[in-house]
């Protein structure tokens, strides 16, 4: 949906309840959620992360991709549920922080 | 946030924030009427409509145009998850009246959790302000008022810290009695 410069990767982290990434996740990371608001695209901001994830088909609505282009934090879209997604990044090396 | 409660601390904090000398909490809980509703209204410095517009908007990031953190746009996307909203009302120099509603029933809906706690923690971190509970059910309704900790601490002559346990066990006794299942 939109995409960004390549970057590094930190770590992966699942989780639909907000505050809880806005508390806990390092800058860098990618962000797989079922949620598919435009506060997500803030907190992704925020957090410097590098990448969201949208389990499941979820898209956000056109206005929060836009943000997401502006803010160059790269958003991907997937029919596979959180726990398939998470097990193909866990193959490739990538792993948890928190 | 997990618990409704953490959004209370984070409205009240800012009504204590924007310097207000008087704050009460409303919370109604109906089945009959399929709502769940939490007004914090207050006296203090109050809102432009730009400063509102500003701060439910979670992508307004600057620390001048943002003196709240994300907390409102997370409580408008519980609220509105729930078939609810959040309304903001404002004046300036008179002060400011938030409600975030809920439907009672929305499988969305987190538990309020600890609101007792909650409720004590504010009163105590925050002594100048004069502080007004209510809490409403189809069984009935309390309030409780922070002047209950500042009569006993004279009555008792104790300190504030003495009266958490006792006034959250209070708290939770009313709540029992008016069977808020929240």
């Amino acid at each position: 949906m939109a995409s960004s410069r390549e970057r590094d990767v930190s770590s992966v982290c699942i989780s639909d309840i907000l505050s809880d990434v806005m508390a806990k996740v390092p800058r860098d990371a990618i962000w797989i959620t079922n949620q598919a608001h435009e506060n997500v695209i803030a907190i992704a901001f925020f957090k410097e992360l590098t990448a969201v994830i949208f389990t499941n088909g979820a898209v956000p609505a056109m206005d929060a991709i836009d943000k997401a282009n502006i803010k160059k934090i790269a958003l991907y879209s997937c029919d596979l549920n959180a726990f398939d997604i998470a097990g193909r990044l866990y193959t490739l090396g990538l792993r948890g922080s928190y | 946030m997990r618990e409704l409660s953490l959004h209370i601390l984070d409205i009240v904090t800012n009504s204590i924030e924007a310097e207000a000398s008087r704050v009460i909490l409303w919370l109604e809980e109906s089945v009959e009427k399929n709502l769940f509703s939490i007004t914090v209204r207050d006296n203090g410095r109050g809102m432009s409509q730009e400063m509102i517009d500003a701060v439910i908007d979670p992508f307004v990031t600057t620390r001048t145009t943002r003196p709240v953190g994300m907390g409102l746009p997370l409580l408008r996307q519980a609220a509105t998850s729930c078939g609810g909203e959040l309304r903001i009302k404002s004046r300036i120099g008179k002060g400011t009246t938030l409600t975030a509603s809920f439907l009672h029933n929305s499988l969305n809906r987190s538990p309020l959790g600890g609101i007792a706690e909650t409720v004590v923690n504010l009163i105590i971190g925050a002594p100048d302000v004069h502080f007004l509970y209510g809490h409403r059910t189809d069984a009935g309704c309390f309030t409780f008022d922070s002047y209950w900790i500042y009569a006993r601490m004279a009555e008792l002559d104790c300190s504030q810290y003495m009266l958490v346990e006792p006034a959250q066990k209070w708290i939770m006794e009313r709540l029992q009695s008016i069977a808020s299942t929240a």
